[in-house]
């Protein structure tokens, strides 16, 4: 067995593996033959464990063989020749890929460990499972997606689970219009990234990265686009990637995402989810070498992103809502780090700080007895003044800067009044047309809605 | 009033401000008593959730409960019916209880149908399947409901009702005979028609079967058409938002909560965020004006607030004024105010009643809240509310309606509520007649007026009606198992003579080698149990986990002094912990090093949260990969470790700075401790109310009891409830070098209480959660004791792994074959587990309180049910005063613990606070559901989920007249008593006779059962089960059996 087919064998097995417990635990849930909680369990360590030594095993072969670009087709799924397009599956293993899928690898194995006594006996387990199963594949066919196609449909298998995950307590209010809210964002992303696609295939011909990187290896490689071109495109994805990670103006998703049990919260958007954007600048990071402007763009986002995110932060009196944007912070400073040119310090500082925010995201609910060895070793209440804002200025600045941090800038409430309330009116609008238009057609209500009531009736068992 | 509001609100004074702002103040005082009493949950206090009602009988409360607070005052029907299949409610309890329930109505008659007690009995036996109109049309068109009968229908009742059909049919219907004119549309004609009327003789009997079904749901259906409710249907929500939700299905408080819950958060932060709310001193309101005054406001709904509160200030109205002008401006009513506040004050119950304690009941914490918090929250949520009406109506009404008249015109709008459905009640009654045998051969001849009583009669009875009885059979049920297993086991043991040790105990003639003296908690049941069961020569007691020691404690590692005692008791006296002479400068530098580690942590803690601090850790944190797996995945080891390095910066002796050299007590060096004659107060009364032993052993052991697991923000709930959740140890500790002290034995001795010399008390900690022990101030034992120390440890060691055995059986996690040294590790992992959400089931198996003499219940399995105070009734004075002492502690204490598990299990989200698994530690103070949520006061689902919700019986040893006379001046405890929100029975000392307490007096009780089963060992009888488990007499037969088949102690 040459080299090659050792490659194809294990990296199949990467991508397989997730896929094997997707089947498994929707099978079984579409069957209606739910699984015991051990089982679930033995099925989901069994596969990370494969992935991760699969992974490993790869690592260890490129190091030894000296290649550093492996890649592994899947072939043309649907070709147009005329329109020049061709929809490939295609996975690349390089430096950037494989340590984010080792990441993920460890870290969604770490919290299916935790998870498994943490939901014990709760009803949703094997919800909570096969919503799991579904991020760990959108993860690894996102980390090591070789066409824009192939990353698009591993970021809609993370966007989606991570919605259902945010609405996992599906009988309180707040978690599904949380989770609807986090849906919304992510398809606005998802638009810009289509749009992104759809214009790189107009530039190129083609959605393969390699028009965006060019050929060889990451990081390396250099994208045949022109200037221009590659500020457009570069635009629409990094639209794609603030929607993904939260960057402004879409931070107000990120603390709502904590409706989740926490594991979840953990992992998805402590750790993971929130990274996808700033992976997705690393992987097309050879357009943003194009663009001055783009790469200027992507710092100011970033830096800003970051600066609301720590003052944001200092002003938050819920434990989990203060780890949202201490993590909002960090993706900020490395979307700047990739906009300023690095590419291996914002790979480390993304594997560092999604390990260290795991950890705290875990020990979240351990806060009052960690205050309270603190403050016994310390002897006294906790005082922790951060130097921000310092003392010197002027009282009105610093009330300004609590109130920007309090009410969150307003963001959300600027989404709602200036993109979604357009919308609406609009839509509303037709829908008043249409209604008088049947009404007069029909000569009387036409709407059979209009006369239910908005509360189903309620028998005997009243609360 | 001030001027300018009464222009603003555009009302004529009708009577002059000051009346109506004494009145308002009256209200929310009054509403404050609603609101949830839980604080801080660093200090976690079980009580009664529903205390503001305890002047309430038990089921008046519950039901005025549910209309307050929107929860269940019982467990859903369907629990009960599963409990009733699995035969936990058994039939002759239900009977039992629907008699006594009914009393002389039991026999009322309702002709053919039977008295009102079968109807009942009926209807509880066999579930009624409810059903909305559309539900039961497609039950009776798409499943066999018409073609086959219930199946609970016995034979004998089908007979009955397939026999006289067919003869009716056949005999009367066909000659035209029963058919009156006026019937003629009732449509069995056309029944018969659709059978095949020629082939009638050649019926199959499932043919009769199916058109007895079908002429009776149209005999049903006929009879019920027309009757008019009974119930009048509930009346309209007094609050806007309730009508507005009703009317359009838009909810303006989910508006207002974004706003208040953030800034309630803000303002009671304990010091979670790293900026204080500026302007916090100047209140709640001022400061709330700060943050919105000036800045325009994105959201439409709050454009108009900044002009609003400006136009407050500026008219510098009082919080009350402003609440009494919002009132105006919605219309409410002066004599629907105190309800109309008290709803609002209840939508975000959570927060308002954590204002309300912080304000009220806080002085000790960190950042209190001034006094008239609640009244300015208040204010501001009106104002908000107005806002927010404003805005979801003209969104959804599309059209501006006066705030005033906003109620009037939503009434309108509200869909009026379904009628009773005939198909409803004609199937309620078609399953009834299957059950109980009616023909419709008789049911079609009852006139309208018979209908309409049968119908209200069914209607009567219903779901809470029916709930209630179930949960009284519930109750019963385990009441009489347990008054009888007392009973028998206490005649298995013969006349009772004090002496507890059996005298065949290995020769050794009923000499007591230990004692141990644990809390009163039932969770130290099984501790003692199987102690007992180890070595039968020891002894144990019961009593308040404080020891009688109520004391301000500082540890030696601890910043602050925290109250080691019930809440009821204020502390006057100070102990602090310290090393000992030797080892002052080690622990100086240690002190220094746990210092600086600590500021250390905390830096690094609160600097991964910043910018530059986030980006060096960012850089780094690849190395919490180590932590994370480590912690994650070996739990237990990882413990191991920390403590390894948590034992380097503590010091390694200490002792209890205990005796006083000033004369008052207090915080102050000099202060610190008791004086001789305080310490002999305390050690002689402790001992003598449980009831002096009658002999001492040389060694007497006694055991405070606290719990420790991580990520668990109900930690403190598993502590020790008599020391105010917190933990024992250091009471037991203080304890036992009192009682060593020769100088107080000298002052006791004068006093009639000797201890003899060569008695020892030792002090020790039980952790009820990872059941380590931890035994204090050894080095000063004398020699001469190690011997009995060491056969005393022997046996503990070996009662502690076998309480973590036993407890194991309840853990899914923990498979049933596990054996002893397992569970123990098991345990020790579930302490140190941070994904563990069931460290310990703590309190959940409460059921029962009985305060006596232990020999009347050792070697009795209580099941970890059972709280257990010692009490010798005959060294009582004829006032039973030590007896009201024990009840005034145990009776509120117990109750507390067991009506907050009640609550919460009954209704886990509406009084408890739903699954831990999302929630989200906010403040310092307490938790939330998820992102942003009303605070959530009560208790987790993983903490009630075993709990089965009865209401605590005590059982006394005690004579009826005795127990009345020492409860007869205690208020609190009467009211407990008196509205049944506790059992009470009591068990004679010198006779196996029970009273129970029933309407105001106690009646004897009649035992039901004849038999107790018995088992050699604990073990014997739980093993291999995970569910609640009867009572059972542990006889020992030959050696005691052990797990580990290395012979047992004896």
């Amino acid at each position: 067995m040459n080299n090659d087919q050792i490659f194809n064998a294990l990296g199949g097995g990467v991508i397989a593996v997730p896929g094997l417990l997707l089947a498994v635990l929707g099978l079984a849930a579409l069957l209606s033959r739910s699984l015991s909680e051990e089982a679930t369990t033995r099925w989901t360590s069994a596969c990370v464990v494969a992935g991760l030594l699969s992974s490993i095993a790869i690592l260890v072969l490129m190091l030894v063989s000296g290649s550093r670009d492996v890649s592994l087709e899947f072939g043309d799924w649907v070709v147009i020749p005329e329109e020049h397009f061709h929809l490939r599956l295609k996975f690349v293993f390089d430096r950037l890929s494989v340590p984010f899928v080792m990441l993920t690898f460890v870290l969604v194995g770490t919290i299916g460990v935790f998870a498994h006594h943490y939901l014990h006996r709760e009803s949703g387990y094997g919800r909570f499972f096969l919503l799991y199963a579904l991020f760990l594949l959108g993860m690894v066919v996102a980390s090591l997606a070789g066409t824009i196609e192939t990353l698009f449909l591993g970021w809609e298998f993370v966007g989606l689970s991570s919605a259902l995950l945010v609405a996992y307590f599906h009988e309180r209010l707040a978690p599904v219009i949380n989770g609807q809210r986090i849906w919304t964002v992510y398809r606005i992303s998802d638009a810009a990234f289509l749009l992104a696609a759809v214009a790189l295939h107009h530039a190129t011909g083609a959605g393969d990265f390699e028009g965006l990187m060019g050929t060889g290896p990451w990081p390396g490689g250099e994208a045949a686009l022109t200037s221009g071109q590659a500020l457009e495109v570069g635009l629409l994805l990094l639209i794609a990637a603030a929607g993904k990670s939260a960057l402004i103006p879409f931070s107000g998703w990120l603390p709502r995402a904590m409706e989740g049990p926490t594991p979840s919260s953990a992992v998805f958007y402590g750790a993971l989810s929130v990274h996808l954007g700033a992976f997705l600048l690393l992987r097309v990071s050879p357009i943003l070498e194009l663009s001055i402007w783009l790469s200027a763009a992507v710092v100011a986002l970033g830096l800003a992103s970051a600066i609301f995110g720590a003052i944001v932060g200092r002003v938050q009196t819920d434990a989990k809502g203060a780890l949202a944007f201490a993590s909002l912070t960090q993706v900020g400073i490395i979307t700047a780090e990739i906009g300023l040119g690095l590419r291996y310090i914002p790979l480390i500082h993304i594997i560092g700080h999604a390990s260290l925010r795991t950890l705290q995201l875990l020990r979240a609910p351990s806060l009052l007895h960690d205050y309270h060895l603190l403050e016994n070793a310390v002897g006294g209440h906790l005082h922790h003044r951060n130097g921000l804002p310092p003392r010197w200025t002027p009282p009105r600045f610093r009330e300004g800067l609590y109130r920007l941090g309090f009410h969150r800038g307003q963001l959300d409430a600027a989404l709602d009044r200036f993109l979604v309330r357009p919308f609406v009116e609009v839509f509303r609008w037709c829908d008043r047309m249409e209604r008088r238009w049947t009404d007069l057609l029909t000569g009387a209500g036409s709407r059979e809605s209009d006369r239910v009531p908005p509360a189903a009736p309620v028998v005997e068992e009243a609360r | 009033m001030n001027r300018s509001i009464a222009a603003e609100a555009d009302i004529p004074e009708d009577r002059t401000g000051l009346e109506a702002v004494d009145q308002l103040e009256h209200c929310i005082e009054h509403a404050t008593h609603r609101l949830p009493a839980q604080g801080p949950i660093t200090v976690f206090v079980h009580h009664n959730t529903l205390h503001s009602l305890e002047d309430l009988p038990f089921d008046d409360a519950v039901k005025q409960g549910a209309r307050i607070y929107g929860c269940h005052p019982y467990l859903p029907e369907d629990f009960y019916r599963g409990e009733a299949a699995r035969g936990r409610i058994a039939s002759k309890d239900l009977s039992a209880v629907l008699i006594d329930d009914l009393g002389e109505d039991a026999d009322w008659l309702l002709g053919f149908m039977g008295t009102r007690y079968h109807l009942r009995f009926a209807m509880l036996e066999h579930p009624l399947r409810p059903g909305t109109d559309a539900e039961l049309r497609w039950l009776i068109a798409e499943t066999d409901a018409l073609h086959r009968f219930r199946d609970e229908a016995s034979r004998d009742v089908r007979q009955r009702m397939i026999e006289p059909t067919r003869q009716w049919i056949l005999r009367d219907y066909l000659d035209g005979q029963a058919r009156a004119p006026a019937r003629g549309a009732d449509g069995i004609a056309a029944l018969i028609a659709q059978f095949g009327a020629s082939t009638m003789e050649r019926w199959t009997d499932r043919t009769w079967e199916s058109f007895t079904l079908h002429v009776l749901w149209r005999v049903c259906h006929n009879g019920v058409h027309g009757i008019p409710p009974f119930a009048e249907g509930a009346p309209l929500p007094r609050r806007h938002r309730d009508l507005l939700l009703r009317a359009t299905g838009q909810d303006a408080d989910l508006l207002v909560h974004g706003v208040l819950i953030r800034f309630c958060a803000a303002f009671l932060d304990q010091g979670f965020a790293a900026w204080p709310l500026p302007d916090r001193e100047a209140g709640f309101f001022r400061s709330f004006a700060a943050l919105y005054r000036d800045e325009r406001r994105v959201a439409a709904w709050l454009r108009d607030l900044p002009t609003e509160l400006g136009r407050l200030e500026r008219s510098a109205a009082s919080p009350l004024e402003s609440i009494d002008e919002s009132l105006r401006l919605l219309g409410v009513a002066d004599a629907e105010r105190g309800e109309y506040l008290s709803e609002t004050l209840l939508a975000l119950r959570g927060w308002a009643g954590m204002i309300w304690q912080m304000e009220s009941n806080a002085e000790w914490a960190v950042r209190p809240a001034p006094a008239g918090t609640l009244q300015e929250y208040l204010a501001v949520r009106l104002i908000l509310e107005r806002l927010a009406l404003r805005h979801v109506a003209r969104d959804a009404l599309l059209g501006t309606v006066e705030l005033r008249d906003f109620r009037t015109v939503l009434r309108h709008r509200i869909p009026q509520p379904p009628r009773v459905g005939v198909e409803q009640r004609a199937y309620l009654v078609f399953q009834l007649a299957q059950v109980r045998g009616w023909s419709p051969t008789d049911l079609h001849r009852l006139p309208k007026a018979g209908w309409s009583r049968l119908v209200e009669e069914i209607e009567s009875f219903d779901s809470l009606e029916r709930r209630r009885i179930y949960h009284h059979a519930y109750e019963r049920g385990y009441r009489n198992q347990t008054l009888d297993a007392l009973l028998i086991h206490a005649r298995r043991l013969g006349p009772v003579d004090g002496s507890v040790i059996p005298s065949s105990a290995n020769g050794q003639q009923g000499r007591v080698t230990f004692q141990v003296v644990c809390c009163l908690d039932e969770r130290e049941e099984s501790f003692r149990r199987h102690l007992e069961e180890v070595d039968p020569t020891c002894e144990t007691f019961g009593v308040a986990g404080f020891f009688g020691v109520a004391m301000y404690y500082r540890g030696v590692t601890e910043a602050h002094f925290r109250p080691l005692c019930p809440i009821s008791i204020k502390p006057r006296h100070y102990v602090q912990e310290e090393s000992i002479h030797s080892f002052a400068d080690a622990s100086r530098f240690q002190a220094e090093a746990r210092r600086r580690l600590g500021r250390f942590s905390l830096r690094v803690h609160m600097g991964t949260r910043t910018f530059v601090g986030g980006l060096l850790t960012g850089m780094l944190g690849s190395l919490a990969t180590i932590p994370l797996l480590m912690r994650v995945l070996l739990p237990r080891r990882t413990a191991q470790i920390r403590r390894l390095f948590g034992r380097m910066v503590t010091p390694p002796v200490t002792q209890l700075h205990l005796v006083r050299t000033g004369p008052e007590p207090g915080p102050r060096d000099d202060q610190l401790g008791y004086s001789r004659a305080e310490m002999a107060g305390v050690v002689g009364g402790l001992l003598r109310s449980m009831g002096l032993p009658e002999q001492f052993a040389p060694l007497v052991i006694l055991t405070g009891h606290g719990s420790s697991s991580l990520n668990n923000p109900q930690e403190a709930a598993h502590d020790c409830g008599a020391c105010g959740g917190a933990r024992g140890g250091p009471n037991a500790r203080a304890f036992a070098q009192m009682a060593n002290d020769p100088r107080v034995r000298r002052i006791l001795a004068e006093d009639g209480l000797m201890i003899p010399d060569h008695v020892f008390f030792i002090g020790a900690y039980h952790n009820t959660c990872d059941d380590g022990l931890t035994y204090y101030d050894l080095d000063r034992m004398p020699a001469t004791h190690r011997e009995a120390f060491q056969r005393a440890t022997t046996a503990l060691e070996e009662a502690r792994q076998r309480n973590a055995h036993e407890r194991c059986r309840r853990f899914e996690s923990a498979g049933l074959t596990i054996t002893p040294e397992e569970a123990l590790r098991h345990v020790e992992g579930r302490a140190e587990d941070l994904s563990q959400t069931r460290p310990e089931y703590g309190h959940a198996s409460n059921a029962v309180c009985f305060i006596g003499r232990r020999s009347r219940t050792r070697g009795l399995f209580l099941d970890r049910r059972t709280f257990l105070t010692s009490y010798d009734a005959s060294q009582d004075d004829p006032e039973s005063s030590v007896l009201t002492g024990l009840l005034r502690a145990a009776i509120p204490v117990c109750a507390g613990i067991n009506l907050e598990y009640y609550f919460s299990r009954v209704d886990p989200t509406g009084y408890g606070c739903g699954t831990k698994l999302p929630h989200n530690i906010t403040s310092l103070l307490g938790v939330m559901d998820g992102a942003e949520s009303d605070l959530r006061p009560g208790l987790p689902w993983q903490m009630v989920e075993i709990h089965e919700p009865m209401r605590i019986l005590f059982v006394v040893e005690t004579t009826p007249e005795a127990m009345l006379a020492s409860i007869a001046g205690e208020k609190s405890i009467r009211h407990l008593v008196d509205n049944a929100w506790v059992q009470l029975a009591t068990l004679d000392p010198e006779t196996p006779t029970i009273h129970v307490f029933r309407d105001g007096g106690f009646k004897p009780y009649e035992p039901v059962a004849d038999d107790l089963p018995t088992a050699p060992s604990s073990l014997a009888w739980y093993r291999g089960w995970r569910d609640h488990l009867g009572y059972a007499s542990i006889v020992p037969v030959g050696p005691c059996p052990t797990l580990d088949g290395q012979g047992g102690h004896q």
